[in-house]
């Protein structure tokens, strides 16, 4: 994974060998997002301990849950991610704490200038040993032309829970952007805290705003990547240390919710036990209009299977 | 005369290598049951899960043929850890059990057939960790360990795979031989691009993923996966 460091390095080096335009590098936001929470057990709260952020990125201030953890709205304040905006969230659940993360409104991927590099994002986030973390963000939205690289690291703690969800949009349909964006790389890992790798994910996706050949059998390349879909949701369930057999049972259960709300050429779900300790499910849609709740409907079973909780639905404008 | 590097690869390689490959379709079978797959459909069907996932499998299969003559004490650790790594670019439990399946019978064909210590060690290293052996994995390794070329034994395992695909979309679907073969012929270009495309692993499948994922609950199945 490129680091912002290292992006740092690429872009001083580049000036002054004076390969890249110098109004790129000045123009860029350089957003940075650090939080630390803790489990108080005296008081049976999760505490937010420690925050640090940089424009554009933004938190409010947590928000008690009835579970005794907190919820927090990450906040773009630029609106959407801007051409070579590089973006660091790195958030970190001491053992025990619980916490619900989601956002204030979709990712807006930006069209750049022709100047700018990709924008990037990277989240790194450590759920420690026994704690709960809820990450609900809005869809991601590629605007036409848009160049956007996001990673997503997870790292899990003994018993820790995850539950993840990511929707990816192919653009502005409303303004007739689809698939217009030039190029998405989009990758995540989870892995637990003695290095086992859990979850893989790299999502290379050039859009039919960069240069495609069209394969030869009929179908673009993305066309074989999505079929006849343009959005994908992923939903991550997880619990360190849940037995084959745990999964196994979630998986059939899961499948009977995924079945009900599939219609082929329309939506289709699927589920699936991970190799340990979770399960992912994956929609295709050719409509946003239902992925938002079949999300929470999966996040609810899925929770009651795991962890035996009810969620409980941030508080905001879906 | 000494043992073949050439004679062992088409023996090893050959579809009817007793793996139990026909009886995986790999989500392919999903897909024709929801009628999102025609005939027409699989050359680009194969283009593109050639550019993704076969790409993904060459780097795998690349990666354990190096590992082949890496040092003794870190061979074991080293050949979990990729094993456990292509598990975790698989989300589809179907298709990860299906890989996790060949991998291991192809590993103990070839150790039936060649007393080579370093698949026996292999097979004993993930036996006790507990980890699946990969296709992608197992094919890299007994093609490095039998003395065949890497470029060909990453060739030979890419065509194995798509020759099982077209294998199971001519049982599902009105696909003859004559255009199998066809299909399997014109895609020689793409093999050989994603046997060699690089190092940097990405694969961007969803559409076989969930087929794959929905494959379980079909009420009349032809294939295990």
């Amino acid at each position: 994974m490129l680091s912002v460091c290292s992006i740092d390095r690429f872009m001083a080096n580049n000036l002054i060998s004076g390969s890249v335009d110098a109004s790129y590098a000045v123009s860029r936001s350089h957003g940075q997002l650090v939080l630390v929470f803790d489990y108080d057990a005296a008081c049976k709260r999760t505490r937010l301990v420690s925050r640090e952020s940089r424009p554009p990125l933004q938190v409010v201030r947590p928000f008690d849950l009835p579970d005794g953890g907190v919820l927090l709205h990450i906040q773009n304040v630029a609106g959407g991610v801007l051409g070579g905006d590089l973006l660091d969230v790195n958030i970190t659940l001491n053992a025990g704490a619980r916490v619900q993360l989601t956002t204030t409104g979709a990712n807006r991927i930006y069209r750049p200038r022709e100047t700018d590099g990709p924008a990037v994002q990277s989240t790194k986030l450590y759920v420690g040993a026994g704690s709960l973390l809820e990450y609900l963000p809005d869809p991601t939205i590629p605007f036409a032309s848009a160049r956007y690289r996001q990673t997503t690291n997870i790292t899990l703690g003994d018993g820790a829970g995850l539950y993840w969800w990511e929707v990816l949009s192919p653009g502005r349909t409303a303004h007739g952007e689809v698939f217009a964006y030039e190029k998405l790389d989009i990758a995540a890992s989870i892995d637990t805290e003695d290095g086992s790798p859990v979850v893989r994910e790299r999502n290379v996706v050039r859009g039919q705003g960069a240069p495609l050949p069209p394969n030869p059998g009929g179908r673009t390349a993305l066309g074989s990547s999505l079929g006849p879909y343009r959005y994908l949701a992923t939903f991550y369930a997880m619990r360190v240390g849940a037995s084959s057999i745990e999964l196994l049972d979630a998986e059939r259960s899961l499948t009977d919710l995924a079945l009900e709300l599939s219609v082929p050429g329309e939506t289709v779900w699927g589920v699936s036990a991970l190799s340990a300790h979770g399960l992912v499910v994956r929609g295709l849609s050719c409509r946003s209009r239902t992925l938002n709740a079949s999300l929470i409907a999966f996040w609810r079973h899925a929770k009651r299977l795991l962890h035996n909780e009810d969620i409980v639905i941030p508080r905001k404008v879906w | 005369m000494s043992q073949s590097p050439i004679l062992s690869l088409l023996q090893l390689a050959d579809s009817q290598t007793p793996i139990g490959g026909a009886a995986h379709s790999f989500g392919l079978e999903g897909l024709v049951s929801d009628q999102d797959l025609t005939v027409d459909d699989l050359q680009g069907f194969l283009i593109g899960y050639l550019e993704e996932a076969g790409r993904l499998e060459a780097i795998f299969c690349r990666r354990a043929y190096d590992l082949a003559s890496s040092p003794d004490d870190s061979f074991a650790p080293d050949w979990v850890r990729l094993n456990r790594e292509v598990s975790a670019w698989k989300p589809a439990r179907e298709s990860r059990v299906a890989s996790a399946t060949l991998g291991r019978r192809f590993l103990r064909l070839a150790m039936g057939l060649s007393d080579e210590a370093r698949l026996h060690a292999a097979d004993a290293a993930a036996r006790e960790a507990g980890c699946d052996i990969h296709q992608s994995t197992a094919f890299g390794l007994v093609g490095s360990v039998l003395g065949w070329g890497i470029d060909d034994t990453t060739l030979a395992c890419l065509q194995q795979n798509v020759a099982a695909l077209v294998s199971a979309a001519q049982r599902l679907l009105p696909l003859g031989q004559t255009r199998a073969a066809r299909l399997i012929w014109d895609l020689q270009e793409v093999i050989a691009g994603a046997a060699c495309a690089g190092w940097e692993t990405a694969c961007f499948t969803p559409w076989l993923e969930v087929a794959s994922m929905r494959h379980p609950a079909l009420t009349t199945r032809l294939f295990i996966s």
